[in-house]
């Protein structure tokens, strides 16, 4: 499989050329990405409070031969468990849309549920995620381009990244090679992240360049990355305890602290409250740790 | 002396070594926002300036050896070094989030005051918002 996989990035380029030099056209389109180096999710440390990791020291794994400037994307042919695979293009001006995006409504990607939770923005915990936005390659209701992402990895994990290279690309009228991966563990149905890379062509990443794993996840949420399912980081699940803590919450300032934090003695009687349950709970209802005792 | 910078809706300045964006017509004001007075920039930001009409003073340390009555392009590197140097601070904001692993040094809320603020459509961006701070 590995060896087949080498020999597809090798005639991919010549397969490129051939598609130019015969069809003479200006943008191609694909169906069949060259996938990447599949990327470990040993590799990766685990979520904390950053919504991407850079990988590789932010350098992309683009080959000399990849770099071209002519404008392509390709989207990998869905797996068999209807899963996306790498979404690759080399973004240029001549592929950004010209008209306001359509509806995305009717796709479904693997893991899919509409499920709400009041402390996420928009409410929504997941969005159908393009791989590649929108705002690069106008390809909207595209299957093969489209995850199930949560609003924090699309909002604050991905969509930076996309508005850097879309920005860059419009200024310079450069090119960016962009490859974005979605990586799954074992046979879930929901991506644990995707790797996102990007190199501008014309001055050979001085631009753009940058290497990351974005994270989907939701604060205050876990997620059942084999079907999609979720539930409150708070509640138990079937094979689990909560963990119970005490803190002692200010009402007023939305902080929590440690009933050993000085800073509780200065805390108005009428906003002081004490709280056993879990530090997720909390974190989900809005509260923040205190800075001093940091619990 | 005078800093001029860029910045996303984070304070972000710059990610992997790199300047978050870029926009033309951002060049194009902070040049007249200059006039006749020099404009230091460390090496890296020179190309932004080509096919500009304005001379640049490259130097890999301008912050250390810029005159009071400079102006200064800072793009990669933190001010708080010589911030009792600074008389003024003038802002462009991107409007947009960027990645970010350089943040601007400066509490503006804290000693600045903002006596203008103004909005113009960037050559790549939909708005750019100008503000200039003084002590």
């Amino acid at each position: 499989m590995k060896a087949e996989q080498s020999k597809l990035v090798l005639i991919w380029p010549i397969l490129l050329l051939l598609c130019v030099l015969t069809a003479g056209c200006d943008v191609m389109k694909g169906s069949e990405a060259t996938e990447p180096n599949q990327l470990s999710l040993s590799d990766v440390p685990a979520f904390q409070d950053s919504p991407y990791v850079e990988l590789n020291g932010n350098e992309p794994l683009f080959t000399d031969e990849q770099k071209t400037t002519k404008a392509f994307e390709q989207y990998s042919e869905l797996d068999r468990l209807g899963r996306c695979g790498s979404a690759y293009a080399c973004i240029g001006r001549e592929l950004m849309p010209t008209e306001e995006r359509g509806s995305i409504g009717q796709i479904k990607p693997t893991g899919w549920h509409t499920v709400k939770y009041d402390f996420v923005d928009g409410k929504y915990l997941y969005n159908r995620c393009h791989l590649i936005g929108f705002q690069l390659t106008a390809e909207n209701a595209n299957e093969k381009n489209l995850i199930t992402g949560t609003r924090y990895m699309n909002v604050e994990g991905m969509l930076p990244f996309e508005n850097m290279v879309a920005d860059y690309v419009k200024e310079t009228d450069h090119h960016v090679l962009y490859r974005v991966t979605p990586i799954y563990e074992g046979e879930n149905l929901v991506a644990s992240g995707v790797e996102m890379e990007a190199l501008s062509v014309e001055d050979n990443g001085e631009g753009v360049c940058f290497h990351v794993y974005v994270y989907n996840n939701q604060p205050g949420v876990t997620i059942d990355y084999k079907t999609g399912e979720s539930r409150l980081s708070t509640q138990s699940s079937p094979d689990s305890e909560d963990t119970l803590e005490e803190y002692v919450l200010n009402t007023s300032s939305r902080k929590f602290h440690l009933p050993t934090c000085t800073s509780v003695n200065s805390i108005k009687e009428e906003n002081k409250e004490i709280y056993q349950g879990s530090r997720d709970k909390l974190m989900a209802e809005g509260y923040e740790p205190c800075k001093n005792c940091n619990p | 002396m005078n800093v001029m910078v860029c910045l996303d809706d984070r304070c972000g300045m710059a990610f992997h070594h790199r300047r978050q964006s870029r926009d033309r017509f951002v060049v194009n004001d902070l040049i007249s926002q200059c006039g006749e007075r020099r404009l230091l920039i460390e090496p890296y930001s020179t190309p932004l300036f080509e096919g500009f009409d304005k001379e640049t003073v490259a130097d890999s340390d301008f912050l250390s050896n810029a005159r009071l009555s400079d102006y200064c392009f800072v793009e990669r590197q933190g001010i708080r070094p010589v911030l009792s140097k600074i008389k003024q601070i003038i802002v462009y904001r991107w409007n947009r989030v960027y990645p970010a692993d350089l943040y601007f040094d400066i509490d503006l809320s804290k000693g600045w005051k903002r006596i203008l603020v103004t909005d113009f459509a960037g050559y790549s961006h939909k708005k750019i918002t100008k503000e200039i701070y003084i002590r």
